[in-house]
């Protein structure tokens, strides 16, 4: 989990392509839609597309999508649920 | 104030419905939905529904389906018309980018090929046809561009500019709509229910429309555009402002200008897309203007689908439909009405007299408009011809591969060339890192011209309304889209790059940055655009207007600038920029003036001297002007040299040509770079000598002459005062 924490950390700095945030800024418990780095609805979708991609996992529902996006600890453990890839 | 009404002369309307207002019309009564699977090229599993239009592809046809849909709905609205318009003012998105996808999809990298890319050929295309050889503008203002263009046109009808005009919209289907609104999730894959509890997006579409619009009566009893009303939201690139603030102040501009209050209108046509966002903030407007009572109203996109630029065409054809027959059609899609938006849609047709519709239109970067259609109570006002001052520029700012404005000015006067492209870190110097994080090169272009042409402005100053003229848009982006759709096989596009890719998105960024809350209009006409996006900005300014700022900017994009302007190939060497003028109406002594004499389909070599006679220019051309600032596209540099040669050997122009695009470059806003360094000319005083290869020609209180040479032509006056 923490290295999928640290994975996603990278990924999101490289979407969010700003130059004064680097891969520790992306809090893991705090708010992470919305809050301190600007993240918004179309870095949302964004993030969408990267996490079908590189885990193949699906987020195509507004209300799951709320849910899965609260923090960046709730989509690690999202992902880990639903990912063939990382399934236990 | 309200202006004047203009009359309806003729309709064409083609869509997912059917074609002609006939077909049209028994559609909207049956309450049929013309939604169906996607078949129009080959796309991943599960197909969405959309509204396709049934006509064929014709082998023997080179021109892309967007072409071809305007020409049909063209046609309609030209029929029974002896004369050609006077002017054509189209608005698209998509041009011919779903014949491009195909080429670029297959690698194909014979230039002549993409000939029919730019959103400009489409209305080219209609004025060739039609042998109109006025003005023509091509808007891209995303979702609103069809009613943008009928506001236009009103407004060039009644400052008594033309006659007759004919303004709609088309749009084909194409991968970069389909998939781009898919990687946005605002498909609905049961097909589109706007206002409905369980709505889940629109269903993308395609159609063309067109009003024949006329400052006279074509008969006793004709429907007429009584209204319209434009503004942006000035709030996000794509979510509308949550209380629906945009779409208020477009719909209550409408009304105003039709002279009505909102107890005057019998029907509401409702932009009603079927996304969660649009549906609720259009709600909330209509709710905050006409109160908890408002008109019966409906949106026709559960039957149609969007058509995005089309669609407010399309709408306006319906509006005037529904006066002319007295029906409203129903909300088709709906079941179930969200109880959050408090509105009761009309869940049948209803069948009653209607005096005046409302018909709303509201597209991607906040651009909404709206507009009145009906027959008016009140006696016809007679259109008065335009005693408007000239707009004036105070302030000038450029970019070019030798740097910004100053940068670019020294350059220029010391006669080095400004060719190539300004380095990305110099572009963004002084930006915010975070309005530009998701930017790519067009974008951060405009934001930078923008940011320089408004230094130093007090917040009254600052520009209201926003023109802004690009011959190909954000070619990153559009490439950047296409690639990864192809290379991911149709999976994994990037939101943020079809985001960007919408021609209007530099100018949506400009707006949010400067907080510019009115008109906001994008043009797109080739090496033209600026020029065209000066006459849509004359068009927007009446008296009472604040300043607005007028654009001209495009990208040089290494895959796609050499494929798709002729002129890029031909220099073999890529080069982009553009330039901002800060104009408001009047203001006498506070900078020289700018004026758009003429846009046109060029004058044949016999054709010159009437030509120069219809621009009301003096007879001794050299006593007004001390500098021809001449735009020779290499691509049509033979034709335009003779242009030149015919107009200086007619009007016996003897002071100093200077050709700009070989010190500026090959790039399709090169005419806005001039505009600028014109006013650094006028401020200077004299034409410097590097310039000219003599001694420095004093100007003498002379203004300077803009050319825009080629297929199409356009002559702008900057100065004399």
């Amino acid at each position: 989990m923490e290295k999928l924490i640290e994975e996603l950390q990278a990924k999101i700095v490289e979407i969010l392509n700003m130059p004064d945030v680097t891969a520790a800024d992306v809090p893991v418990d705090g708010q992470l839609v919305g809050g301190e780095l600007g993240i918004d609805s179309i870095d949302v979708l964004e993030m969408v597309i990267m996490i079908e991609k590189d885990y193949g996992v699906v987020i195509n529902n507004k209300e799951l999508g709320a849910k899965v996006f609260a923090s960046l600890r709730t989509l690690a453990a999202y992902i880990m649920e639903k990912s063939p890839g990382l399934a236990n | 104030m309200s202006g004047a009404p203009i009359y309806i002369a003729g309709m064409g309307i083609v869509s997912a419905l059917g074609r002609g207002a006939a077909e049209t019309l028994q559609a909207l009564l049956q309450s049929r939905h013309g939604l169906s699977v996607m078949d129009l090229f080959p796309v991943i599993e599960p197909r969405m529904p959309v509204g396709a239009v049934d006509t064929p592809d014709d082998p023997r046809d080179a021109a892309p389906r967007t072409h071809r849909l305007a020409r049909s709905a063209a046609n309609q609205a030209l029929a029974g018309s002896s004369q050609p318009p006077d002017a054509i003012i189209l608005g698209t998105t998509t041009g011919g980018i779903l014949t491009t996808e195909t080429l670029l999809e297959r690698n194909i990298t014979d230039p002549d090929a993409y000939r029919w890319h730019a959103l400009g050929s489409v209305s080219d295309d209609l004025a060739r046809r039609c042998e109109c050889r006025g003005p023509v503008i091509t808007v891209s203002t995303a979702c609103a561009s069809g009613a943008v263009a009928i506001a236009l046109a009103m407004a060039m009808l009644r400052r008594g500019l033309a006659k007759r005009v004919l303004a709609g919209g088309a749009d084909s289907l194409c991968r970069l709509t389909y998939f781009g609104f898919k990687s946005l999730q605002l498909i609905d894959p049961l097909g589109a229910r706007p206002l409905d509890r369980e709505r889940r997006g629109m269903s993308v579409a395609e159609g063309a429309a067109f009003l024949l619009l006329a400052s006279e009566p074509p008969s006793p009893n004709a429907v007429q555009l009584l209204g319209a009303g434009l503004s942006c939201d000035a709030f996000h690139a794509t979510t509308p402002q949550p209380e629906g603030q945009g779409a208020y102040a477009a719909m209550r501009s409408a009304l105003s200008d039709a002279g009505l209050t909102p107890g005057d209108i019998d029907y509401i046509n409702l932009h009603g897309t079927g996304t969660l966002d649009n549906d609720l903030a259009e709600a909330r407007a209509v709710i905050t203007l006409f109160g908890s009572q408002p008109p019966p109203l409906s949106s026709i996109k559960g039957a149609t689908g969007h058509s995005l630029a089309a669609a407010g065409a399309i709408e306006a054809v319906v509006a005037a439909l529904a006066v002319q027959n007295g029906v409203a059609p129903a909300n088709v899609g709906l079941a179930q009405v969200d109880g959050q938006l408090q509105l009761a849609p009309l869940m049948a047709p209803l069948h009653k007299p209607m005096n005046t519709v409302l018909s709303n239109s509201f597209g991607f970067g906040g651009n909404n408009a709206a507009l009145v259609i009906g027959r008016s109570r009140k006696p016809a006002q007679t259109l008065s011809a335009s005693s408007l001052p000239p707009l004036t520029i105070t302030a000038a700012a450029c970019l070019t591969g030798a740097g910004r404005t100053q940068a670019t000015w020294q350059a220029f006067a010391s006669g080095q060339t400004c060719h190539g492209c300004l380095a990305d870190q110099i572009v963004c110097e002084g930006l915010p890192p975070r309005a530009t994080r998701r930017l790519k090169r067009l974008p951060k272009l405009a934001l930078a011209l923008a940011t320089e042409a408004c230094r130093q402005l007090s917040p009254e100053q600052m520009p209201k309304a926003i023109s802004l003229g690009t011959a190909w848009g954000a070619l990153s982006e559009t490439h950047d889209f296409l690639q990864r759709l192809f290379e991911s096989s149709q999976q994994f596009p990037s939101p943020t790059d079809f985001i960007g890719s919408v021609h209007n998105a530099p100018a949506s960024q400009v707006a949010m940055m400067l907080g510019a809350k009115r008109a906001n209009v994008t043009t797109s006409g080739g090496d033209l655009s600026f020029e065209q996006a000066l006459l849509a900005a004359d068009l927007l300014t009446d008296a009472a207007a604040g300043p607005i700022l007028v654009m001209g900017v495009d990208e040089a994009q290494p895959v796609l600038s050499p494929l798709l302007d002729g002129s890029v190939h031909k220099a073999g060497c890529l080069t982009d920029g553009g330039g901002a003028l800060l104009l408001q109406r009047g203001g006498a002594g506070s900078g020289p003036a700018i004026e758009v004499l003429a846009n046109g389909a060029a004058p044949q070599a016999e054709e010159i001297a009437s030509f120069l006679r219809q621009l009301d220019f003096p007879a001794a051309l050299d006593k007004c002007y001390g500098l021809i600032l001449t735009g020779i596209p290499a691509e049509h540099r033979e034709l335009a040299e003779s242009q030149l040669r015919a107009l200086l050997m007619e009007s016996r122009f003897q002071g100093p040509v200077i050709d700009y695009r070989r010190r500026i470059g090959e790039f399709g806003a090169a005419s806005a770079v001039a505009a600028a360094l014109a006013v650094k000319i006028l401020e200077h005083g004299s034409v410097p000598a590097a310039l000219i290869g003599g001694p420095e020609q004093p100007l003498n209180g002379r203004g300077i002459l803009l050319l825009g040479l080629g297929p199409r032509i356009s002559v702008v006056r900057i100065g004399p005062p």
